[in-house]
């Protein structure tokens, strides 16, 4: 581990933290909007700093921060990232950026507040990639239900965008009660193995915790603890359902970043498999099922949906199983590919459903029967559309292709039934993307007030730019991402698959 | 001369970025930038077929090393991908033929397609298509030409859906498109075959190793790369794409399915000739495979009335003869057929038009005697076989309807399981008066409120009471007699509906696809 000089981790949970005070706080709405957008580019370049000093040589942590937090139960203000999680910051600031600039306009009541939830989950998500504290990562992880329930609840589309934000709690608190407990197991264990007496030989750090010796019956206990608590969020199936909901009542930009940010997937492939590693290389058939499972599931249900929205919630289901397919396959491919495919998603499913977001905003609805012909009076939208989409297929020339090629060969190693259900996958997600895009985009026109609609905005155009280009840049040079993550996943594989004696 | 290979490639896809970014923003529209695309378009195709003549000369002279890498793509442990080439034989001579048809197509377009409204989208589209298609010959490694592979069935489905108003041209496209789709993955499985079996995706070390690879190893690589190739180039049981792909404009249906994408499959077989060559069982499948599909074919050209659908059911049936001289062992013939055959069809598929204006008014030929003799040769030959409507019915639709059938169980079982205060499928519109509307539907919805707990202590207390509740209601007060008979019926229905479901044959392929995975993991 190497000490950070300089508390970069610190400033980028910070900035945002009174970003969104600041932007909470000024009188006027213009003054507070202008602030929110300088904070979240700031930010962005921030990120960027930490991407750029941070060393892709070394698999440890690195810019770690330790601060006494609460010294009698020995918990402490631990931050460092690794190559699985830095560029996991980046991506949340720009996503922050993208979702703020695409809600310019279109919030009407409240947008101080708005903005300001928007910068406070930006720096909590970036605290939850960073911590290292489990207590730490519990508090961040448990931070982040405030600012989604009332994005979702009070800047919602639906009419029952109140039930959905009730629900996506709900189903988060009930995630966080078995994080808590294998928290608990954890911490104890290590007390216990040390020999010490209760609170003082406590340790919530995870570096600590990682090297303690684990029981093999605790082991299972723990790993389907928190396989369970991050399950809920990913979402792996049948945990799912909160995600529709959540898709079709809350506003788009909102459901953007939600669907962008995998952050029970992160929890998956950081807490899960390292901390119990005996239990997940036994149990890892049954995370590959229940991953091939989810990735079926979600892909045969996206094939009948005629929302684009609940569509791009199914759609986002199914990859999230094809991550956790990639991530039981225990080899290089399947976890390189699973983390790249994560990196991927906040370009391309949050940048559909901000697109949706926009076909919403203009036509007042993503039903398929309110829609048809979009192509001939939006071609540019359309465009943006269909090159997402080729990326969400895995078409070559989009950051697509190289992830899920890697998820596929990886899963293929690890065993071949799970490889050809992520072939399957592969052949239905054209299916349901490509039937939707028939049938929205394409076709005659058959309502005026398609007709009558607006193309892409100067600022939805700059919004979708950037996205665009990085969907082709990391399809031609996926090299950049993986020799960052290549040496931290050489040591979590090595963790798993060599455990010391 | 070997770095050649990377202009050739570069040419057209610059040549696409350009005018694909300039048309999306607006600065290349309208019938005045029509010529500078065309120029764009057309000079950098040919003077990537200069270049491809060149390097053949070179490869004549002997004057190429036979490959060139040009960096790593992408590395993960032992899993390397290069951007290699092969500039040597085979590859190089296609590329070459390949090249000369694409600058005789985009030069026929240019005047074909004046003043059509996608003018720009042809172009972007044929650009990347000849970019795609040379990267696919010359691709070093299986990645490679897969990545060609793709991007050329890409184009086609750009194509085919050229006319984006018409929801046939668009239905058929989105087919072809996933139709295509299957092979692929028979491609990428056979990637990771290779990968996992051979520890290489180079194609010259795959065919180097070949020799030291068991039959069933090499048997399941050669039928996976075979099934891409039927799928590609449209052999039984994938040929109705083919028909369905007429769609596009005539010069697109030239270089897509007369003259060069559809040979990819044929290239992609004769490449692997070593490996198939370990493989008996893979080979008779080709040679089985190409005779039925030209039988198929044959049969049903003889009573096809119009150019284009005549026209690809004879091109059908040629690429079918070649997989039969593959699976013959006739390698040399076979790749000769291949570049024979691309000339020919080029030229006829352009000239159809043409010719139709030629025929105009002539009378319609009858139907050859010895079809029109049997009859049920006859309704066959009509209906094509009944190919799309079987593979309707037992894929599409059961896929479908599996797709329904799990949409409902989401919706009614494991959302009302998870609990759920608002449902999922219920959201129908973004009225706010929907809301106040449902809020004063329910006069007891105070009531309602009064009992309902909220949070996991409340929710639980609030299930408890209910369950005592219910106990209390049906067991206690009503009696039990009238409550089980009840009972038992909703059983009887509920078995009756389970009954009903796994009967279905979607159902019974899942169950025997399970227990057939089942077994293979144990």
């Amino acid at each position: 581990m190497s000490e950070a000089g300089f508390p970069l981790l610190s400033l980028a949970i910070l900035l945002p933290l009174l970003g969104a005070i600041a932007t909470g706080f000024t009188p006027t709405v213009k003054l507070a909007k202008s602030i929110a957008l300088v904070i979240a580019g700031c930010e962005l370049l921030l990120t960027l700093l930490i991407v750029q000093s941070f060393n892709a040589g070394s698999g440890d942590f690195q810019l770690v921060e330790k601060y006494p937090w609460i010294p009698f139960l020995n918990i402490n203000y631990l931050v460092g990232v690794d190559g699985i999680s830095v560029l996991f910051l980046p991506m949340s600031a720009l996503l922050t950026l993208t979702a703020i600039i695409a809600s310019w306009n279109s919030v009407q009541h409240s947008p101080r507040f708005h903005f300001a939830l928007l910068l406070a989950l930006e720096g909590i998500t970036i605290g939850v990639f960073t911590s290292l504290d489990t207590v730490l990562f519990f508090l961040f992880w448990e931070l982040t239900l405030p600012p989604f329930f009332f994005l979702i609840g009070l800047w919602g589309i639906g009419s029952q965008r109140r039930g959905a934000a009730m629900k996506y709690t709900l189903f988060m608190l009930f995630g966080g009660v078995p994080l808590l407990f294998a928290i608990v197991i954890l911490a104890t264990n290590h007390a216990v193995a040390v020999g010490g007496a209760i609170p003082q030989a406590l340790s919530f750090s995870l570096p600590v915790l990682l090297e303690t010796p684990l029981a093999a019956d605790l082991q299972i206990l723990v790993f389907f603890l928190l396989l369970l608590g991050f399950a809920v969020k990913a979402p792996l199936a049948p945990f799912h359902t909160w995600l529709p909901t959540a898709a079709m009542e809350g506003p788009a930009h909102v459901t953007a970043i939600l669907t962008g940010l995998k952050l029970g997937a992160y929890g998956i492939l950081r807490f899960t498999m390292p901390l119990a590693p005996a239990a997940a290389v036994e149990y890892s058939w049954l995370l590959g099922i229940l991953g091939a499972v989810t990735l079926i599931y979600g892909a045969l249900i996206a094939l009948q949906q005629t929302n684009l929205r609940r569509l791009l919630a199914y759609a986002s289901l199914s990859h999230v199983g094809l991550v956790v397919v990639g991530i039981a396959s225990l080899n290089m491919q399947g976890l390189q590919g699973a983390v790249f495919q994560l990196l991927n998603f906040t370009l391309v499913a949050s940048s559909l459903m901000l697109v949706a977001g926009m076909i919403q905003h203009r036509l007042g609805s993503t039903e398929i029967i309110h829609l048809g012909g979009l192509a001939k009076v939006m071609p540019r939208l359309t465009c943006f559309y269909f090159l997402f989409t080729l990326a969400s297929i895995g078409v070559p020339g989009t950051n697509g292709f190289p992830a899920e090629l890697m998820l596929i060969i990886g899963a293929l190693k690890a065993h071949a039934s799970l490889g050809i259900a992520a072939l399957v996958s592969a052949v239905l997600g054209a299916t349901y993307m490509l039937s939707y895009i028939r049938r929205a985009f394409f076709g005659p026109i058959t309502q005026s007030v398609v007709s009558q609609a607006q193309d892409l905005s100067p600022r939805e155009l700059a919004l979708l730019c950037v996205p665009a280009l990085l969907v082709l840049v990391l399809g031609f040079f996926p090299d950049s991402v993986l020799h960052i993550n290549q040496m931290a996943s050489e040591v979590w594989l090595s963790r798993l698959l060599n455990p010391a004696p | 001369m070997d770095a050649l290979v990377v202009l050739i490639l570069l040419l057209p896809l610059t040549a696409a970025a350009v005018i694909g970014i300039g048309h999306v923003f607006g600065m290349l529209c309208g019938v005045a930038d029509e010529a500078v695309t065309a120029r764009i378009a057309s000079w950098a195709i040919t003077l990537s077929c200069l270049l491809a003549l060149t390097l053949l000369g070179a490869d004549l002279f002997g004057k190429n090393t036979g490959s060139f890498s040009a960096g790593q793509w992408l590395g993960s442990d032992s899993l390397s991908i290069k951007v290699n080439f092969i500039t040597t034989g085979f590859n190089v001579g296609l590329a070459a033929l390949f090249s000369i048809l694409l600058v005789i197509v985009t030069r026929f377009s240019i005047n074909y397609l004046h003043k059509e409204p996608g003018f720009y989208r042809f172009f972007f589209a044929l650009s990347l298509f000849s970019s795609a298609m040379l990267l696919l010959v010359l691709s070093g490694n299986a990645v490679g030409t897969f990545v060609g592979w793709e991007i050329a069935g890409l184009c086609s489905y750009l194509l085919i859906a050229f006319a984006y108003d018409r929801p046939v041209a668009v239905i058929n496209a989105t087919r072809v498109f996933v139709t295509n789709r299957i092979g692929d993955a028979g491609f990428i499985l056979g990637i990771g075959i290779s990968y996992f079996y051979a520890r290489n995706i180079d194609w010259n070390g795959l065919n180097a190793v070949a020799a030291q690879l068991t039959t069933p190893t090499a048997t399941v690589i050669a039928m996976c790369f075979a099934v891409a190739a039927f799928a590609k180039s449209a052999q039984l049981p994938f040929t109705p794409w083919l028909a369905r792909a007429m769609e596009g404009p005539t010069p697109s249906s030239a270089v897509f399915y007369g003259a060069i994408m559809t040979h990819a499959g044929v290239y992609l077989v004769i490449l692997l000739q070593p490996i198939f060559e370990q493989a008996p069982f893979a080979m008779g499948l080709l040679a089985v495979v190409g005779l039925s599909t030209a039988v198929y074919s044959f049969v049903v050209g003889l009573t096809q009335t119009d150019v284009k659908s005549s026209l690809c059911f004879a091109i059908s049936a040629q690429l079918g003869l070649m997989f039969l001289e593959c699976g013959l062992g006739l390698w040399q013939l076979a790749s000769w057929h291949l570049c024979a055959h691309a000339v020919v069809r080029c030229y006829q598929v352009l000239t159809a038009p043409s010719f139709l204006h030629y025929v105009h008014g002539n009378p319609m030929k009858p139907v050859p005697r010895d079809i029109a003799g049997l009859r049920w040769l006859y309704t066959a030959s009509i209906q094509r076989f009944w190919l799309d409507p079987v593979t309707d019915r037992a894929l599409v639709r059961p896929v479908h309807g599996l797709g329904h059938d799990l949409g409902y169980f989401d919706d009614h079982i494991v959302d009302r399981i998870m609990g759920t205060p608002a449902r999922a499928g219920r959201a129908i519109s973004s009225l706010a008066q929907l809301e106040g509307k449902i809020l004063s539907s329910r006069p007891d919805h105070d009531a309602d409120e009064f009992s309902r707990g909220s949070g996991f202590a409340g929710k639980f207390f609030q299930w408890t009471a209910d369950i005592f509740n219910w106990f209390e209601d049906r067991l206690v007060l009503r009696g039990i007699g009238i409550d089980a008979i009840d009972m038992g019926r909703q059983l009887g229905y509920a078995a009756n509906k389970f009954e009903k479901l796994i009967l279905k044959p979607r159902y019974l392929v899942v169950f025997v696809f399970t227990v057939l995975l089942l077994a293979a993991a144990i």
